[in-house]
């Protein structure tokens, strides 16, 4: 049998329909999965073999502290835009149509809005001098300019920004679900507003606050641009840092350790996403 | 009661307060950085002691600018063909195909979307380095792809679900080849799909810095990569012209999005 007739009769047995996977897989393969292994390999054989980078990674007091600082602004990152975000998805939920096309007009336009232009306008609003610090002090509320850059108050100004869209549209999802008769039901058997919200609205809508928080958690951990512009030296985060030790620092071996943290972390967390809501819908997909 | 917009009572007032605040706080840094690029102050003084067309001007003269801007329009174009294309013929594999491991195969395509940008994009830096693509807009589009690719298998995979295949079926029972039926009647329904993977991935591309500031060469740098640059530098008002015009263009997409969209759907 000739090398061809078996190359056309391993095609053929191919299950229906996996040949349209292979350019993707092949991509893929080739240029993710390839370059990620590659890099991983790198963390343990750069500059010799062992495990001394990730020893050097968490025994080291500063880098410990970029570690803490990763966290720390992705919890209060996530806490803060959850906070924001619910009112904001539950009027969406049940507002006039004109009304809610027009609020999620404003969202899209600012997801869609570049993200280095969007992270430029806070570092100019944000400044000592800038608009809120001025408009403070005209009002008479402050009298010294605020440190509101530089800093976690910044970061988390800017990230809360970026992240609200990705909070508030799978939230307006699961809140137009839930189905309004149980509220009125609460209400005919004697439940207050509180109690209808407490006992009925918000353990309803418990699973898109943490399906989106959870993916709001895992955005933050990774970020780079924003933080990079809007913290400060004293709070850098993960991402910086794995950038700073690759391009400035020239260090392969420590970058890609710190690397594989952040992929295991990230990957660990995505997982429980997906038990959380199941893969299309933690994909992001309708 | 409390999901009956008209009977909240007291309770609409602070809601409806807290989203318009909510709507304005999302809104303020478009507009904002509108304002500045025609203000006057070198200073990014708000608001403005003047209003002046400079920045615009100091902008189109310097060739850099435009330079990186159509390097970003090239590689997000051909990053879009590439990724509606590849993402189409998988989404089909996905939606359709028969075979065990399909929903491992579909997450790890959609793996790049949730993997922080900066680890594929220092291993995509140093696997470039040894290739010689590394700078190069063959290079730029490759890695742009990866990342693009599960925003295009997404809406189109979607479209795909919707459709009723025994409309193709019926087509090739009526004596068109299965070919034709899929570029006659499957592709035209599902064209709402297409067009949204198609802006989604170029806005991938477009937008996307991060593996672009490791990737860029002196020759070579898009867009994002030119305003990182002069962030870090200095905040010069030619940023917020930029950054204006950029606005103008996500509104146009909006724009045109929203009005195919109702075209293709009537």
């Amino acid at each position: 049998m000739s090398v061809e007739t078996e190359q056309s009769i391993a095609i053929t047995r191919l299950p229906a329909g996996l040949g349209g996977l292979l350019p993707a897989l092949t991509l893929i393969g080739l240029f993710f999965v390839v370059p990620v292994l590659a890099l991983l390999l790198r963390s343990v054989t750069d500059p010799a073999p062992g495990l001394q980078n990730y020893a050097a990674l968490l025994g080291d007091g500063t880098y410990a502290r970029v570690f803490f600082n990763t966290f720390l602004v992705a919890f209060v990152v996530t806490v803060v835009t959850v906070l924001v975000a619910f009112p904001v998805a539950w009027m969406l939920a049940i507002m006039p149509p004109a009304l809610a096309s027009i609020l999620f007009g404003i969202i899209i336009l600012s997801m869609w809005t570049n993200l280095l232009t969007r992270t430029y306008a806070w570092m100019v609003l944000l400044q000592r001098t800038g608009v809120i610090n001025r408009a403070l002090m005209a009002i008479g509320i402050i009298d010294q300019p605020l440190p509101l850059i530089n800093n976690l108050t910044g970061v988390t100004i800017g990230m809360v920004y970026i992240m609200l869209p990705f909070m508030i549209l799978p939230l307006v999802g699961t809140l137009r679900a839930i189905d309004p008769m149980t509220l009125r039901a609460a209400a005919l058997c004697g439940a207050s507003p509180l109690a209808a919200f407490r006992r009925i609205l918000l353990p309803l809508s418990l699973p898109g606050i943490a399906a989106g928080g959870l993916m709001v958690f895992v955005m933050s951990l990774g970020y780079f641009v924003t933080p990079a512009l809007l913290g400060g030296t004293s709070n850098m985060m993960l991402a910086e840092m794995i950038a700073q030790m690759i391009q400035s620092l020239l260090n392969w071996g420590l970058g890609s350790a710190a690397a594989f943290i952040l992929l295991v972390v990230t990957m660990a967390l995505y997982a429980l996403q997906l038990r959380l809501v199941g893969s299309k819908r933690a994909a992001g997909g309708a | 009661m409390l999901l009956d917009y008209d009977r909240l009572g007291w309770l609409k007032v602070v809601l409806l307060t807290f989203t318009a605040c909510v709507a304005a706080f999302l809104l303020l840094p478009v507009v904002f950085i509108v304002l500045l690029s025609f203000g006057s102050s070198r200073w990014l003084a708000f608001p403005p002691p003047g209003w002046t067309l400079k920045w615009y001007q100091e902008l189109f003269a310097d060739p850099s600018w435009i330079e990186a801007a159509l390097t970003s329009a090239r590689i997000a174009t051909m990053t879009a063909v590439l990724a509606v294309v590849i993402g189409l013929l998988a989404s089909f594999a996905l939606v359709r195909g028969q075979f065990r491991g399909r929903e491992i195969l579909r997450g790890l395509l959609l793996t790049p979307m949730v993997l922080p940008v900066v680890v594929f994009a220092i291993a995509i830096y140093a696997f470039f380095l040894r290739l010689g693509l590394g700078g190069t807009t063959g290079g730029f589009v490759i890695a742009h792809t990866v990342l693009a690719l599960p925003f295009a298998i997404i809406p189109i995979a979607t479209a795909l679900e919707g459709f009723d295949k025994s409309i193709e079926d019926a087509a090739i029972v009526c004596g068109a080849s299965p070919l034709q039926a899929k570029l006659r009647i499957t592709l035209p329904w599902i064209r709402i799909g297409i067009f949204s993977a198609a802006i989604f991935s170029f806005l991938a591309s477009w937008d996307e810095v991060v593996v672009a500031i490791f990737m860029a060469s002196p020759t070579l740098q898009t867009l994002p990569v030119k305003i990182w640059g002069s962030l870090r530098s200095d905040l010069t008002p030619v940023i917020a012209a930029a950054s204006s015009l950029l606005v103008g263009l996500t509104l146009a997409l909006m724009v045109a999005t929203a009005l195919l969209r109702r075209k293709l759907q009537t």
